[in-house]
């Protein structure tokens, strides 16, 4: 054990972590053949730091469409490490391009390490048709609606489950509640619920403004006595046995599904498939929801020192790129993650012969992720009242 | 009674050694400057910044006691607590188990091969990462687990127990296992180092096989018993992995809190908590000193291993 932050690594397979594998093979990949390498090495380069998520498993497609190579190092999907790297450490200073999930460019951009986007750049030919659901969204705008990324990828998370144990229909679309975290009775006892109050407490408090039991301003950014109403609630349900356990990492999710351990868990959309994959199709569900659901995203964001290195155009290449058809394709189907102009996707693999089954799939996320998006929330890693929310999170593991 | 064997002439050897160093004042000084900043220092920077607070993920350097009030009042200090009695139930544990098996392995009728075999077992898991041994348990333990398709396959249960995974009893199980080793090896390096002319002459002088173990080979084996705590309370101090993966959340020990504090990158409450841990380390190690007293001169804990 070199020290608890790298077992952590080791330990939690995070949703970025668990990519961050991924990108290291990309990177082999990329370099793979002399012939390749040679070419390789004449385009241009950039650099880009964070949660490997946003990595193409290979990043050659990207290289051949636009002639621009680009070398991602993995972050942790930990914002304090993220925040401290890019703050303590400067690392602007040699990164062209930081990506990480909404949250820090309420922090950063003002604060001048991130450079402002210049909407207006020529290379930026994707922007004006990019929808404003994705483009002026709390993941790439600060508070004050300044703009400082471009939004790369996105998801709702909601709960996996058992449709069988809840009598649901397999192929069911209804919207179910956040109840049947909390609050159902027949599924006290069987609920596993995330560790970490960055990805858990917010739909709690989501589900308590929606049942009226507590009014609550901004369910990501929750003021001390807010935060306090739903540590309060969420003291009493542990005590009633509401949960199981409180999972810590994307590995644990998909084992407490595959063990079938309990049936109801707040997850990322990924833990749901992979059980599948052990399970059967349609074993478990990831749920639609009536109240909303933790919505967040990456957002790429050019590094301040960046601007006066002479390779700005490559930069809004890569930038413009992930607004592209063929990243969206190339992500959708191989992280099943979604993100802006999914219809540039469908279009990209219709053109390059992708079967009728791998289409199918990218309209029905685009379909899925028109119909999530239009409930709250957006989740941000940064909220002010961060000190306030972890300390009664506290309170509730501690109880 | 072992003090006397063989002591006096390397005694000598070792004060000349500490004559010398004594006239070399410089290169105390330098270690004692060395210590000071390598070890002393960071210390003082930790507990400076409990006085700090955070604001929007920066911290702010107006002194306020706010962190240490809040670490109180919320209960956050609990976590210190919990931590400190759940390491100690283990080192307490191991030392129960460690010790025997120490003695059986070091002096007991164990062949060679046997020996062995023993051996490499105990060192195995330290090339192992902790987690994946870890993990393995929540397989064996959990409600369609082994233990419980087992037990309910028996007849002996009519439901799966509960209690088996995701409790501190799970948490405690898990720890022990993984820290087994740190406390066998050091008790069975210092058990094997006691001479066997030492335990036939006990047994020659009418000494019972107790007399000879309480007598001749506990206090011989003192500085490995020293050393296992030391090697089973610190890591259980700082156990991650066992209350992360086996306690389901409900068992929250110190390190599972400095990482969330750590995520909202509050550094003070990361450094109060962390403060008030060596606090009572310092407490503990000076409790320890007192029971080490009792057995003569701390120093000479250590004699044997000139032996």
């Amino acid at each position: 054990m070199k020290d608890k932050f790298s077992t952590y690594s080791q330990a939690e397979l995070t949703r970025r972590s668990l990519m961050q594998g991924m990108s290291a093979v990309a990177g082999l990949a990329a370099l793979g053949g002399a012939a390749g390498r040679a070419a390789a090495q004449d385009m241009p380069l950039v650099k880009a730091y964070g949660v490997p998520t946003a990595a193409l498993k290979d990043w050659a497609p990207m290289e051949k469409s636009i002639g621009v190579r680009c070398e991602l190092s993995g972050a942790s999907n930990d914002v304090g490490v993220f925040m401290r790297d890019v703050m303590g450490a400067n690392m602007g200073d040699s990164v062209d391009l930081f990506i990480f999930e909404s949250g820090t460019e309420d922090i950063l951009g003002p604060q001048g390490l991130y450079a402002p986007l210049d909407e207006k750049h020529p290379e930026l030919t994707l922007w004006e048709r990019t929808s404003d659901d994705w483009k002026r969204s709390a993941v790439v705008q600060d508070t004050e609606g300044n703009q400082w990324g471009v939004p790369v990828i996105g998801n709702a998370d909601s709960f996996g489950y058992f449709p069988e144990k809840l009598g649901l229909a397999p192929d069911s679309e209804e919207e179910l509640s956040w109840s049947l975290m909390f609050e159902d009775e027949n599924t006290r006892g069987r609920v596993a619920y995330g560790n970490a109050y960055t990805y858990s407490m917010g739909p709690a408090a989501l589900y308590l403004q929606a049942k009226g039991a507590a009014q609550i301003g901004n369910v990501a950014d929750m003021t001390p006595e807010e935060a306090k109403v739903v540590a309060d609630f969420l003291i009493e349900r542990k005590k009633a046995g509401q949960f199981r356990t409180l999972y810590g990492a994307f590995e644990e999710q998909i084992q407490l599904l595959t063990n079938k351990e309990v049936d109801v868990i707040n997850c990322w959309e990924p833990a749901v498939r992979e059980a599948n994959l052990v399970l059967g199709p349609d074993a478990t569900r990831y749920a639609y929801t009536k109240e909303g659901y933790f919505k967040w995203g990456h957002g790429a964001y050019i590094a301040a020192q960046a601007v006066d290195r002479g390779n700005l155009d490559a930069i809004y290449k890569v930038l413009n790129y992930f607004l592209g058809g063929e990243y969206r394709a190339l992500q959708a189907r191989d992280r099943g993650y979604a993100g802006p102009n999914m219809d540039l996707g469908v279009e990209y693999a219709e053109a390059n012969g992708w079967t009728a089954e791998e289409i199918a799939a990218l309209k029905a996320t685009e379909a899925k992720v028109n119909k999530k998006f239009a409930k709250p929330y957006v989740s941000t890693t940064t909220p002010n009242n961060a000190s306030a929310m972890e300390e009664e999170w506290q309170r509730f593991l501690n109880a | 009674m072992q003090q006397s064997v063989g002591a006096a002439g390397r005694a000598g050897v070792l004060s000349g050694v500490i004559r010398r160093l004594a006239t070399m004042k410089v290169a105390v000084w330098l270690i004692v400057l060395a210590w000071f900043v390598l070890v002393i220092v960071p210390i003082i920077v930790l507990f400076a910044f409990s006085f700090f607070t955070t604001e929007q993920f920066r911290t702010v350097y107006t002194p306020t006691t706010t962190t240490w009030v809040e670490l109180f009042s919320s209960g956050r200090w609990e976590v210190t607590l919990r931590t400190l009695r759940i390491a100690m139930t283990v080192t307490l544990i191991e030392l129960a188990v460690g010790f025997p098996f120490a003695l059986w392995l070091a002096k007991g009728r164990v062949g060679k091969v046997g020996r062995a075999v023993c051996l490499a077992m105990l060192t195995i898991p330290f090339f192992l990462d902790v987690s994946s041994r870890t993990i393995v348990w929540r397989a064996i333990l959990g409600q369609s687990g082994l233990v419980n398709t087992v037990l309910m396959g028996l007849g002996l249960t009519d439901a799966p127990l509960d209690w088996l995974l995701y409790s501190e009893v799970a948490v405690l199980f898990g720890m022990v296992v993984t820290l087994f080793p740190p406390m066998v090896m050091p008790i069975y390096l210092a058990i094997s180092l006691i001479d066997d002319t030492l335990l036939e002459a006990s047994n020659d002088l009418g000494a019972s096989p107790w007399q000879t173990l309480s007598r001749v080979i506990i206090p011989l084996s003192l500085p490995g018993v020293m050393a296992g705590i030391v090697f089973c309370l610190g890591p259980a101090l700082a156990a991650w992995v066992e209350p992360g993966m086996l306690g389901g959340g409900f068992v929250n020990l110190i390190s599972n809190s400095i990482e969330s504090a750590y995520s909202a990158l509050r550094y003070p409450v990361v450094a109060a908590l962390s403060a008030f841990v060596i606090l009572l380390l310092l407490l503990m190690l000076g409790a320890m000193y007192l029971i080490a007293r009792r057995f003569g001169d701390p120093a000479s804990l250590f004699r044997v291993l000139r032996g």
